[in-house]
């Protein structure tokens, strides 16, 4: 089932590669910087292939490729033990081809379009850094090796969405994406505390067998699974951009457009789909609330962020909310179990949007970096590659056959339509009723945000390249086709947004034709499922998926209709009318229906006055006033009184050494003989017991001789250290008890009746 | 007996000699233990000679009278040495000690060419007393350990015929004691060079906190003729 | 009276012993009491000298001459502080023209 192979490599060349740039680039280079990125994530690229090649030709359906990572264990704590090693199977497979090729034609991409930024060598550094990061975090073999992937291309995003850190607003977007993550991020990482406590692995090899475990009921009544299941959404909700921390995405546009390509759209974002296929196990758990719950975020997501495209005017802004609302889509697809579909559309889309996002960038190139849409069009005589490949990209996003993103956006229209989530069977007929509702009123959002996407992306290209110019003459003047590298992974995008598709098309078109042919129509979808995730559910009826998948053709012809109308040969006056007509409308998706306004009123104000209060009163008060006065205010007098003795007078010193040598011998012989003649006097009848010395003195330090009679000469000799001693009288009367105590090694004599320091009470015994 | 001695140095030794002495001495046998060894007239005079050496060296105002005192102590020393079998150490106490060390302060008190005006500051007497006092009470304790019956007794035997011998320190050296032997050779080089680096005439010296700044311009041959000695008066004293 | 006639005729390790301490009190009383560098400095001698009488005569009393050795490493290590030390000397002189060490005390507070 696994067979070893050095999977390290695929991590560490771009690791490598982002080490050399960061440390030597600037020394070396922009051509140096190049090569080394550029064939780096390549070697990575290619390595990938080779395993992925292994993977489909050699491995069962559920083989894998394993790699240690670290030797032996990597966190060990007590018996807490945890191992760290690399995984590659069908579902990685996906995600690896996904990065390492669509990374490798970025980075090229990157060559062009930074090729006049001075601070090249730490771009290409963090965007290798990112690489590496990423497929740490797809190759992992356990959820924390994941997520140490997941932190790292949390890092890598907010170096390159700050990269021009000179512009306050880019370090703000940084900061934003940085701090939302976070918030998703702490929920990943309950989602892993609570996995291993309650199931006692975080082993993806394990998942097959958890199932059972997650059932155990936990708290509110609902299995532990679903609760497992949420934290770690929560984390994908941070990451993926889904309501209610999408907010940092559409920011995060501040940032390098090959960057906003990569990391933005293609790859990063779709981590969360990924980790929630690779988890189904857990998102499976019944009653499946967990899913429905995914499913419902991710269409009210994909329908928000679709209507707010419709109005932006910031090219990358509308790309943003674009591939919000496709994460939606995906997260619709993994909610309702067609995780094949969800996963499909995560790599058709990532063709089609870092395509888009390239073109944005080549647009933009052009424009001298203007980003505002109305100040563009009738860039496609100027610029024919960018637009013909971006007439692609559109096709493909909107839905059109046979483009990539028909078959993918159709395979999760189709699942969802299909979806039944399994509750509990204790439900009353109403709320059987309305789960049984539940994946259609998903459908009907998906299908009116297919809608919206169609409509704005095609609005976004007439708006753009067709048309009379807007812009200033200057700008018009400076209008280019981009160079080589960058037009060349424009093209090889467009190729793979037209054919991405071809390999997943929907089994009920593949009647009747060659089996061979037929094979390669519907590899995906046996190459995900059932090996590696459930089958993705499906209508019945054939006449159904027919008539869906019509139907979601036509609602996008619709939107590209309704956006030719409107926005064909420039923006129209109707469009204009149409604005003004639905002004509330329009106001509401123009400022994002205020959710950035919402959280700042009620998490960043709230916050900020509590810091507000931290600062007032905790820092300048009881830090600053209180402790950083008070401490060195008492370690100021204290010194002002030792410091008396650090006079400079080496005589003093010499004294001070023989006064504290004096008192250490003087402690140690007098006062511990002083010790040892105390004691204690009991009678019963004639005996008497005497309880000699400190209970802090160790035996055997002190000899003693003891004068039980008082006549001077000592009854007991050379006694040893005793804590008590016994002696019987003879006969009745007052005797008075001298005890000798003798440090044998400084012959310190002391008795218990001497004159100077004796023995704190006089030892005397009344015996009847 | 003498020309036995020159001829041999090993056999010089006075504890042997005073064993016989001390059996001569008809000292009742059964009052001491078999090995009274130390001719103990020797002992008595060099102890006598070098703790009033010793006193001397502390208490005499001038200078010169103050080394030649502790000469007289090492040479009281190098005695004592002997007596106790380390003739090598005897010779090179007389050689390094009473020889270099000694000539070495004499040239220094001749260079400085200064008797003492005042041997005892009479600030923090108090102080001294206190010092005085602790030092009595640890000697006299010490003392009084050493000298308990009860403490290690003390007698000691006849060294072993090769006790003593150049030979024998010498293979100490050059086995158990050779890393402090190279250690030492380290330190001895490291202390040349620093007497010479510190007590070199220095031709420009930067300005130090405790000069008048104008003084120090008017001093670039160094040396003598600076105010150095009046500013420590500015600096405040006690 | 037996004790002291046997201790006057009959010398042992302890009496070297006295002798050291009083020799080590002598110099450290010599240490705080003096004011001038050069004679702290023979006081210092002093106080080395008594502790290699007590090397050299524990070394005669256990019959082992690693005392010797060591004492040896001793007047080694005297020589150079002597050395250093008078250096010390010169060259304080030559700044503050005395050399009264109750003075040198600018490395107080």
């Amino acid at each position: 089932m696994t067979e070893n192979f050095p999977l390290y490599l695929i991590i560490l060349l771009p690791l490598l590669g982002a080490a050399l740039n960061l440390l030597f680039g600037r020394r070396f280079g922009n051509t140096f910087v190049s090569v080394v990125a550029c064939s780096a994530v390549a070697g990575a690229a290619l390595v990938a292939t080779k395993a992925v090649l292994l993977v489909a030709s050699e491995l069962p359906a559920r083989g894998a490729l394993v790699d240690q990572l670290v030797s032996g264990d990597w966190i060990v704590a007590g018996d807490f033990k945890l191992q760290a090693g690399l995984m590659l199977d069908r579902l990685s497979s996906v995600m690896v081809m996904v990065v390492t090729w669509i990374a490798l034609l970025i980075h090229i991409y990157a060559t062009g379009y930074m090729e006049h930024e001075p601070d090249f060598a730490r771009f290409f550094g963090y965007l290798n850094l990112f690489t590496g990061a990423m497929l740490i975090l797809v190759l992992g073999d356990s959820l924390p090796v994941t997520f140490v992937g997941w932190e790292g291309v949390g890092l890598a995003s907010y170096l390159l969405i700050g990269f021009w850190y000179h512009e306050d607003k880019n370090a703000t977007a940084g900061r934003k994406a940085f701090i939302v993550n976070r918030i998703g991020d702490f929920g990943f990482l309950l989602g892993i505390c609570l996995l291993f406590t309650v199931v006692g692995t975080v082993k993806y090899a394990d998942f097959g067998s958890i199932a059972g475990r997650l059932m155990t009921p936990w708290w509110m009544g609902w299995p532990v699974g679903y609760w497992i299941a949420i934290l770690l959404f929560v984390g994908c909700c941070g990451k993926s951009a889904q309501i209610p921390l999408y907010v940092w995405l559409p920011d995060a546009m501040a940032g390098p457009t090959p960057v906003s390509a990569l990391i933005h759209a293609a790859t990063m974002v779709t981590a969360g789909v990924y980790v929630v296929a690779r988890c189904h196990t857990i998102f499976d758990t019944f009653p499946e609330a967990a899913k429905m719950t995914v499913a419902g975020v991710g269409a009210l997501t994909a329908l928000f962020a679709a209507t707010i495209g419709i109005v932006q005017r910031d090219f990358k802004k509308v790309l943003a909310y674009s591939t919000v609302s496709q994460l939606g889509f995906m997260f619709v697809g993994v909610g309702t179990g067609a995780y094949t579909a969800g996963v499909f559309h995560l790599m058709t889309h990532a063709f089609f949007k870092a395509g888009l996002f390239l073109g944005a960038g080549s647009v933009m190139h052009a424009m001298g970096g203007e980003g505002d849409i109305v100040k563009m069009g009738g860039l496609g005589k100027h610029m024919p590659i960018t637009r013909w490949t971006f007439f692609v990209y559109c096709l493909a996003i909107a839905g059109i056959v046979p483009f990539a993103g028909f078959f993918s956006k159709d395979a999760i229209l189709a699942g969802t339509f299909a979806a039944e989530f399994r509750m509990s069977t204790q439900m009353t007929g109403a709320q059987a009723h309305l789960v049984a509702l539940y994946p259609k009123l998903l459908w009907g959002m998906l299908a009116t945000a297919a809608l919206c996407t169609a409509f704005y992306m095609w609005r976004l290209y007439f708006v753009v390249f067709t048309g009379k110019f807007r812009g200033t003459e200057e700008q018009e003047h400076h209008l280019h086709e981009s160079p080589m590298s960058m037009t060349l992974p424009l093209v090889m995008l467009a190729v793979g947004s037209v054919l991405a598709g071809l390999i997943g098309v929907p089994a009920v078109m593949t009647h009747g034709l060659p089996e061979s042919l037929e094979h390669v129509l519907t590899f995906f979808n046996h190459w995900l499922s059932p090996a590696m995730v459930p089958a993705s559910p499906e209508p019945h009826e054939h006449w159904l998926e027919w008539a869906l998948m019509g139907g979601a053709l036509t609602i996008s012809l619709c939107g590209i209709g309704l956006a030719a109308a409107l926005y064909r040969g420039g923006i129209s006056e109707t469009a204009e009318n149409l604005k003004d007509k639905l002004g509330f409308a329009h106001k509401l998706l123009w400022n994002k229906y205020y959710v950035d306004e919402l959280y700042d009123f009620l998490l960043v104000r709230p916050l900020r006055r509590v810091a507000v209060i931290l600062w007032k009163v905790v820092d300048n008060l009881v830090i600053d006033l209180g402790l950083t006065k008070i401490g060195p205010y008492i370690v100021d007098s204290l010194g002002a009184l030792v410091q008396r003795f650090q006079n400079g007078d080496v005589q003093r010193y010499i004294i001070a050494v023989m006064v504290g040598a004096a008192g250490i011998l003087f402690g140690s012989t007098y006062w511990l003989a002083y010790q040892g003649i105390q004691g204690e006097v009991k009678v019963e009848r004639r005996t008497v017991t005497l309880k000699l010395g400190d209970a802090r003195m160790r035996p055997g330090q002190l000899i003693y001789a003891i004068d039980w009679d008082g006549d001077g000469k000592f009854d007991d000799t050379n006694v040893r250290f005793n804590s008590e001693l016994k002696h019987e009288y003879g006969n009745a009367g007052q005797f008075k008890i001298v005890v000798e105590a003798r440090d044998p090694v400084w012959n310190m004599v002391k008795r218990s009746d001497d004159w100077f320091f004796g023995a704190s009470t006089p030892l005397s015994a009344k015996v009847e | 007996m003498i020309a036995v001695a020159t001829s041999d140095f090993a056999s010089l030794d006075l504890g042997s000699l005073l064993m016989q002495a001390a059996q001569v001495q008809a000292v009742p046998a059964s009052s001491l233990t078999p090995a009274g060894w130390t001719p103990a007239w020797a002992f008595w005079i060099l102890s006598a000679l070098v703790v009033v050496g010793a006193i001397s060296t502390i208490s005499q105002r001038s200078l010169i009278s103050a080394v030649m005192s502790l000469v007289a102590t090492f040479f009281g020393l190098a005695g004592l040495y002997a007596t106790l079998s380390a003739h090598f150490l005897a010779a090179i106490q007389v050689l390094v000690y009473a020889g270099a060390i000694m000539v070495l302060f004499v040239f220094v008190i001749m260079v400085l060419n200064r008797d003492e005006v005042e041997r005892v500051s009479d600030r923090g007497l108090l102080d001294k007393a206190i010092g005085a006092g602790a030092l009595v009470y640890l000697a006299v304790r010490l003392g009084e350990v050493i000298a308990s019956p009860v403490g290690p007794v003390s007698r000691m035997s006849k060294p072993a015929p090769e006790f003593g011998t150049v030979a024998k320190i010498g293979e100490y050296f050059f086995t158990e004691f050779l890393f402090p032997f190279e250690a030492i050779s380290i330190l001895l080089i490291i202390a040349v060079i620093g007497a010479v680096v510190v007590a070199r005439t220095v031709v420009s010296r930067p300005t130090t906190s405790y000069e008048v700044p104008n003084a120090a311009s008017g001093s670039a041959e160094g040396g003598d003729d600076h105010a150095g000695g009046d500013a420590h008066g500015a600096h405040g004293g006690h | 009276m037996q004790l002291l006639v046997q201790n006057l005729l009959s010398v042992g390790l302890h009496h070297y012993l006295i002798l050291a301490v009083v020799l080590f009190g002598i110099g450290t009383f010599g240490v705080f009491m003096r004011r001038n560098a050069l004679t702290t400095l023979m006081s210092i001698e002093l106080i080395l000298n008594g502790g290699n009488l007590t090397l050299l005569a524990f070394a005669r009393s256990h019959q082992d001459m690693r005392g010797q050795a060591l004492a040896l490493l001793v007047i080694a290590v005297a020589a150079a502080e002597a050395a250093i030390g008078l250096a010390i000397v010169v060259g304080v002189f030559r700044n503050r023209h005395n050399t009264n060490i109750d003075e040198l005390n600018l490395l107080r507070y």
